[in-house]
């Protein structure tokens, strides 16, 4: 009887909830606005010839400034791939409805992979090796929802 | 540089889901005093303190403005260090600098996590966040809405193209990552302070649900609460304070590749399972232990696996056996607590994931090998003379390694 009795508090809860602000910079900003020109845009170090999208400002390895500017894409290659089978919403685990296929791709003229996702093809199909194309929306919104996913060519 | 040991290591009496029964400070002082127990010290034997759990994921940024009293640090130096999933070797490594350097005799040095208390998915995020807008990757849902967040499946989902490439590269099948967590959870088994401690087959991880291919829920750390603290002192203080049974760290070193892009967001660095900071960190520390051939003289190791074909992929990438070889010495036996080269014999990060202390437990149980102090079963049967262990973390590029041995490094 005493224990039912006994008022227990075993948590204080504590509900924070702010959105924070990040600013994308300067070369992130020229990227997305190249995405409302269906355009993938990707910056070159001037010594090792690295070719980073999306793009950065600094080349680590050569302590560069990457300021040369370079056209990449739209097509390119499936580098890597996993098949997402689930979901995770507010720390809890959800089965996905269908799985969501995300490769890392390297694009014609890029060094550096980008990770995307891929749609319109069955998760057994997708393989390294395979070749995909950008798939933009239309019309743009000037957010990085511009590119909206890679689809197999041909 | 002085020789530096391992005299003691304290953990929490149990590390489990949810210590709903102690709240945060508590808890770190459980395995502050277990530490002094085990060495029948006490606070005033000590100089400075080192102190460190992983930032964001209760959401309590500046822990050791409120911690030292119950860490029994008042009025004592108290660092603390934040580098994410090796945090507790950082902290480790920190009190090992004071001590090798001079500065001080007697360090200890403690880590912690009550993972129960946040969300870790919502603190990876915390640090994920600025760098992955910063990097804009496609597909990537932050907030998990598509199953994405994170790359399909949380931290799983990151860690996926890591297994797929290190499959590609290695020639090990699925099965083999099915293998390892089936070997490590039954290792987990007989060690009191593991987590998941069911005994697990091949057939029970295959059963779990995929995540993010090619890996499974069974593939996957869990979340725990739980802190350890280890004592470390100068080769005099040893011969003051102790019987001469302590582990002596004769080799540490740490390294991080294209920092902050995960290897995956946007790094030039386009392999995931390349992690050429274990191999710059590895080297560094057999050399500092004097150690020609890893592959004879390691007797044991402790590898930081948030996912069961790490275990694998770093027994190649430290040097421990050649690239390609791991998922043979795991068909041949040699990984088991009896076997050759005994791996996680505590069952591993991959059982027990209290972060902030993940990567303190991997030297602390090596420690305890060599001191054959281990309490539960998974004493490894033979003498322990040299033991690596690891670890990772950071954005997938962050590596650090110690290596204890039962004799000090020959100055």
């Amino acid at each position: 009887m005493a224990d039912k009795l006994e008022r227990v508090v075993v948590e204080a809860q504590v509900p924070l909830d702010y959105t924070y602000n990040y600013r994308v910079g300067p070369y992130i900003e020229r990227y997305i606005k190249g995405l409302g020109d269906k355009k993938i845009l990707a910056t070159k170090c001037p010594q090792c010839s690295k070719v980073a999208v999306p793009p950065r400002k600094e080349c680590g390895v050569c302590n560069k400034i990457m300021d040369e500017w370079v056209e990449v894409g739209p097509e390119g290659v499936v580098d890597n791939y996993t098949v997402g089978h689930v979901k995770i919403e507010k720390g809890l685990v959800e089965n996905l409805e269908s799985p969501a296929l995300l490769a890392m791709i390297t694009l014609d003229g890029a060094t550096v992979p980008l990770l995307a996702e891929v749609k319109g093809m069955a998760p057994t199909d997708l393989k390294k090796g395979l070749r995909v194309k950008a798939v933009f929306t239309d019309p743009a919104e000037d957010s990085l929802a511009d590119l909206s996913h890679f689809e197999q060519v041909g | 540089m002085r020789n530096v040991a391992i005299i003691g290591v304290g953990y929490t009496p149990v590390f489990v889901s949810k210590r709903k029964d102690v709240n945060i400070v508590e808890m770190m002082s459980e395995s502050v005093d277990a530490a002094f127990r085990n060495t029948g010290l006490t606070p005033d034997d000590i100089d400075a303190v080192t102190f460190g759990n992983m930032q964001t994921f209760e959401g309590l940024n500046l822990p050791h403005l409120w911690a030292s009293e119950h860490i029994r640090a008042l009025d004592k130096p108290v660092l603390r260090v934040s580098t994410g999933g090796t945090v507790g070797m950082s902290v480790l490594q920190a009190a090992y600098y004071y001590v090798a350097s001079g500065v001080y005799d007697v360090v200890m040095a403690t880590s912690w996590e009550k993972q129960s208390e946040g969300d870790s998915q919502v603190g990876l995020a915390g640090i994920v966040l600025p760098e992955a807008i910063a990097m804009v990757q496609h597909g990537m849902d932050l907030f998990g809405i598509k199953g994405l967040g994170f790359g399909g499946g949380g931290s799983t989902g990151a860690a996926s193209y890591q297994a797929m490439s290190y499959l590609h590269h290695s020639g090990a099948s699925p099965e083999h990552i099915d293998k390892m967590a089936a070997l490590e959870r039954s290792n987990a088994v007989l060690n009191p302070y593991a987590h998941l401690r069911k005994k697990t087959t091949v057939e029970d991880i295959q059963a779990t649900q995929m995540v993010a291919y090619p890996l499974r829920f069974g593939h996957t750390c869990p979340t725990t609460d739980g802190a350890t603290t280890c004592i470390v002192a100068s080769e005099d203080m040893v011969k003051k304070l102790t019987d001469g049974n302590v582990a002596w760290i004769t080799g540490v070193g740490y390294a991080a590749s294209d920092p902050c892009t995960a290897n995956f967001l946007e790094g030039q660095i386009t392999d995931p399972a390349e992690q050429m900071p274990a191999k710059i960190a590895v080297e560094k520390a057999y050399k500092q232990a004097g150690i020609k051939d890893p592959c004879k003289e390691i007797d044991m190791c402790e590898l930081y696996n948030g996912f069961a074909h790490q275990s694998l992929m770093w027994l190649e990438k430290l040097g421990v056996c050649k690239e390609g070889e791991a998922h043979q010495m795991l068909d041949a036996g040699a990984l088991e607590i009896d076997g050759e080269m005994p791996t996680n014999a505590s069952g591993g990060v991959f059982s027990t994931n209290a972060i902030g202390s993940s990567a303190m437990n991997r030297p602390a149980e090596c420690a305890l090998q060599i001191m054959r102090k281990i309490e539960g079963e998974h004493q490894i049967p033979k003498k322990i003379r040299k033991a690596l262990s690891h670890g990772w973390g950071g954005l997938f590029q962050y590596v650090a390694v110690m290596i204890l041995a039962d004799e000090p490094a020959k100055s």
